[in-house]
């Protein structure tokens, strides 16, 4: 039976089975860590501390669940517990946004918008995709790569982030738009135009 | 057959992010935005480029932020864990703490106040020895 065998694993096979099982996706929270801290020396640290935080309690991880998804919740626990830099701006409340869905007008754009806007997207370069990463607020950050460089489902990021599945959806959204309003920002900087009416690669 | 309410455009497009999700179910009137969905040639081209743009998004995130980590990082923790592994690793230690402040305030009738303050505390500590072969 699965379970007895957890209780008689010994701390020896413990240890290997975490050396086998969870090293491998060091390079992928290096990734994150340097997008949740924002400069390599703390993602080093966020990373160090986070490997042996796990190491430390993987007897509570229950073997046959998702241990990628399990990293990722100590990932994040320890970097909002430890290494947000503005630790005493108050987190969005928990009613956050509840009206984020009727508060903007929603309304629809023209093919030439789109075509112009795909466009100044897929010629950034990876600098300002990062900045602009890095330019959104901590929640929607923390979301959005979950979700979009991670592949990580709403449900999930819900239980990585410890925040209700509603709450990961707002932040999905919210974050998405404001991280395509930057890439768009810098698009224009580069000389591509995503108005409507101006052709693509005009100067402004 | 049951009547499906008729909403606005906006209503739908502030949905994309549930139809991107593949949740459309936990979205707000969900019947109502696939019906409306099935009648809006513009709402159905709106939520086709919302769905191009967030996999190029995705695309252009996923290209960008592949950074491997340092050698020298993989090497430390390496050596990190395997110090902890011969350390006091035999036995787990597992600390419970609770704490709770109960507070209550009283005001009768002439106006006095009386405060208390009780507070409780347990701490648990419970030490596993694992099997050292």
């Amino acid at each position: 039976m699965a379970s007895k065998d957890l209780v008689l694993e010994n701390a020896t096979d413990r240890n290997a089975r975490f050396e086998r099982d969870a090293l491998v996706f060091m390079d992928a929270l290096y990734a994150a860590a340097l997008r949740y801290t924002r400069n390599p020396d703390d993602a080093r640290d966020l990373l160090q501390d986070t490997y042996l935080k796990a190491f430390n309690s993987f007897h509570q991880f229950q073997e046959g669940t998702n241990l990628r998804a399990w990293l990722y919740r100590v990932l994040t626990t320890t970097f909002i517990n430890s290494y947000r830099k503005d630790q005493r701006r108050p987190q969005l409340a928990s009613g956050e946004l509840e009206d984020w869905q009727i508060a903007e007008a929603q309304s629809h754009t023209s093919d030439l918008g789109k075509s112009a806007e795909a466009e100044a997207l897929e010629n950034l370069p990876d600098s300002d995709i990062k900045r602009a990463l890095h330019e959104i607020p901590e929640e929607f950050r923390i979301a959005v790569y979950l979700a979009d460089v991670e592949g990580f489902s709403y449900k999930e990021i819900a239980d990585i982030v410890d925040v209700p599945a509603g709450t990961v959806m707002s932040r999905l959204h919210r974050g998405r738009k404001l991280l395509r309003e930057k890439l768009s920002d810098y698009a224009k900087e580069l000389g591509y135009s995503t108005e409507s009416k101006k052709g693509k690669g005009e100067k402004l | 057959m049951s009547h499906i309410e008729e909403i606005p455009c906006f209503q739908v497009l502030s949905s994309v992010v549930f139809i991107i999700e593949g949740a459309i179910e936990q979205a707000e009137n969900p019947r109502a935005i696939t019906s409306h969905l099935n009648n809006c040639l513009p709402c159905q081209s709106e939520v086709a480029h919302e769905q191009a743009m967030h996999t190029l998004l995705q695309d252009v995130l996923r290209r960008s932020c592949d950074e491997k980590a340092p050698e020298d990082l993989h090497r430390s923790i390496h050596e990190e864990l395997l110090k902890q592994a011969q350390g006091g690793a035999s036995v787990t230690e597992v600390v419970t703490q609770f704490s709770m402040t109960e507070i209550s305030i009283e005001i009768d009738e002439f106006g006095n106040v009386e405060h208390r303050e009780i507070q409780i505390e347990q701490t648990h500590i419970q030490h596993f020895i694992d099997d050292e072969e």
